[in-house]
């Protein structure tokens, strides 16, 4: 098991690196890059092009220019910001950023259990029925529906029609404003939360209705065990490809994150990453993609191990 | 499990294609129906843009005395031209805009959809057919890491690489339209080479390719002639599940402004235009390109779930 899970562990680290390479050598690419951002209609010159390339160390071959980014990764250092916030650290904004982001994400997170669940099992149990319907046709709406088709209807419907604050965006940290800081995480937190809630929720679906067909629950219910131990049981074996889902929708989570940052104006890394790609500063969009594949490769791990939490038979390696 | 058996399902001296047994299967599903319909609707509306609008998409028609753009539906200018569906901020008529986005949408879905096939399925059969050697272990580690990106921010940092717009690559311009195909295409081009690898081990299991290997056929014929056409099915069924996909990032990266450019008509564009105007209660300037983006996602998943339950009869019964 532990030898296993250093593995999976080794692997994760590599396939940083390799990724870190794949999208340093990426945007370096295209000639110009940076340089071009910088210098300013009408004042462009061999000379200052020449001085800020060597500024910006960009004049050097490119396995040292890796080297160097690579060197500063090691030391959690992502470089310094180019256009968006000039001479900035890159790792520190990212890292204030990052908050913003993960608190989003719990609270996504946090909906999407609160609304899968409950709609799942009760799909499974009441297979066909009118409820079962209902949840599917909901759901199946859920994963078709665009995050941010959904956000601006959100935007319309409540921020105009209801209450103005809860619509405005922008974001407010929990220390100074508590009840402002919910209000405007929830609108955000409802359209990542209720899309993840759709394919979570249908795959709880699945394998509830899988595990109520076997044996051991045919058995269960013939020594007469009462249904609420059955159920239980079930939803335990069923448990393996949700938290799949689950650890899917939050490994992706930047991809919806970019979508709602941008719509409700949360200064968190995925608006973050669109605002480097628009100003061309090539540190702040290798930082953000660096740290989105790290997150996946976390939470890919912590989804191998709670596997052998769930379901104690599965040994990993010779089955010690 | 135990079902019972309809009448006519068994019956001695009929014989069906395998084309009628997939068109039974397929037509049992009322939603799969439905979103073979959907996707009718859409080929048509993309086919016939240009006879089903009723004006040029990026000509601007002047609001009458005592109005202004964007002006509601069923409007009319001065000169009595009706906006069936209203007209957008600079005065363009949303219908038309609308029909035009429909068609560029799906005309990048269909093309990196088919690049990604090529690509991928090309390294799935490849790693499939050399299952357990090192051109295998290659292939499927880079699958791995390319996976590890999440794909919208991966899409994101690929159009950040190569620049907003049109790009100059060597003698080379590629226009913007062929490089979101190209970008969505390397995105999404690693599940195409999954799957097909998983169905080539499958195919390679069975008896008739061992039978047409001991009538010593070439490994490029097997694979070419023999396996090739049996992996057809699951590939289509991923295609037509991708496709909802590849829409959805389409119109996520217009939405960004890191997609589609002015003055181009493109559905998420118009989206992300209409977000200025919420606040006037201009709803149809969102829910028509939002509806439509939904719409298309609804049905290609409808169909995709549809074909795969078709082809997979065994499956689909234990899901349902």
């Amino acid at each position: 098991m532990r030898a296993y899970l250093l593995k999976r562990f080794l692997f994760g680290l590599l396939t940083l690196l390799v990724a870190s390479f794949l999208i340093f050598s990426i945007l370096r690419v295209v000639p110009g890059g940076p340089v071009d951002a910088l210098i300013e209609e009408g004042w462009d010159d061999p000379e200052l092009r020449a001085q800020l390339r060597h500024k910006l160390g960009l004049d050097l071959p490119f396995h040292l220019q890796y080297a160097h980014w690579l060197g500063g990764l090691f030391r959690g250092d992502l470089g310094v910001s180019l256009v968006l916030y000039q001479g900035e650290s890159v790792g520190r904004v990212i890292l204030e950023r990052f908050g913003v982001t993960a608190q989003l994400a719990l609270l996504s997170l946090a909906i999407a259990l609160l609304i899968a669940f409950p709609a799942g099992i009760a799909s499974a149990l009441w297979k066909d029925r009118f409820l079962d319907h209902v949840f599917r046709l909901v759901a199946l709406s859920g994963v078709s529906t665009p995050n941010f088709f959904l956000g601006i209807a959100l935007i319309v419907m409540i921020g105009v029609g209801l209450r103005r604050e809860w619509g405005a965006g922008g974001y407010v940290p929990f220390g100074e404003d508590p009840w402002g800081w919910f209000l405007r995480l929830l609108l955000p937190a409802i359209v990542l939360g209720t899309d993840h809630a759709a394919s979570i929720s249908r795959m709880l679906r699945t394998s509830m209705l899988d595990a109520l067909g076997r044996e051991f629950v045919l058995t269960a219910k013939a020594m007469g065990l009462p249904r609420r131990w059955v159920v239980i049981d079930a939803l335990r074996n069923a448990m393996i490809p949700v938290v799949t889902v689950i650890g899917n929708s939050a490994g992706a989570l930047l991809d919806g994150a970019v979508i709602t940052e941008v719509i409700f104006r949360l200064p968190g890394l995925g608006s973050f990453l669109v605002q480097g790609v628009y100003a061309r500063d090539l540190p702040v969009v290798q930082g953000v993609v660096v740290v989105a594949v790290g997150i996946r490769v976390a939470v890919n791990l912590l989804v191998d191990l709670l596997y052998g939490f769930i379901d104690p038979r599965i040994r990993y390696g010779s089955g010690r | 499990m135990a079902r019972e058996i309809q009448s006519g399902e068994y019956e001695l001296g009929t014989h069906r294609t395998l084309l009628q047994e997939f068109w039974r299967n397929f037509r049992r599903n009322k939603l799969s129906l439905v979103g073979g319909v959907i996707v009718l609707f859409y080929a048509f509306l993309a086919v016939f843009a240009p006879l089903l609008a009723p004006y040029d998409p990026i000509e601007q028609f002047d609001a009458p005395r005592g109005m202004r753009n964007p002006m509601p539906p069923l409007s009319r200018d001065e000169d009595g031209r009706l906006f069936l569906l209203g007209t957008d901020k600079f005065g363009r008529d949303i219908l038309s805009r609308a029909i035009y986005g429909t068609r560029t949408l799906l005309q990048v879905a269909v093309g990196s959809i088919s690049i990604a096939m090529l690509i991928g399925v090309t390294m799935g059969a490849v790693a499939g057919y050399r299952a357990g050697t090192w051109v295998d272990e290659l292939l499927m580690r880079a699958v791995d890491i390319m996976l590890s990106f999440p794909s919208l921010v991966l899409a994101i940092a690929l159009v950040g690489a190569f620049g907003i717009g049109k790009i100059q690559v060597g003698p080379f311009t590629v226009s913007n339209i062929v490089k979101i195909m190209l970008v969505i295409a390397v995105t999404y081009s690693p599940r195409f080479a999954r799957v097909m690898r998983a169905v080539v081990l499958q195919e390679m299991a069975k008896d008739y390719v061992a039978a047409a290997r001991i009538s010593g056929a070439s490994g490029a014929r097997i694979l070419l002639t023999e396996i090739l056409p049996n992996t057809i099915p699951p590939i289509i069924v991923q295609a037509s599940l991708m496709m909802a996909t590849t829409v959805l990032t389409t119109s996520s990266l217009s939405f960004l402004g890191l997609g589609l450019q002015p003055p181009r008509p493109s559905l998420g564009l118009m989206l992300n235009e209409a977000r200025d105007y919420l606040f006037w209660g201009a709803w149809w300037y969102a829910v028509v390109p939002g509806g439509l983006i939904t719409l298309a996602i609804l049905g290609f998943n409808l169909l995709g779930d549809g074909l795969r339950d078709a082809l997979d009869p065994r499956q689909a019964r234990r899901r349902r």
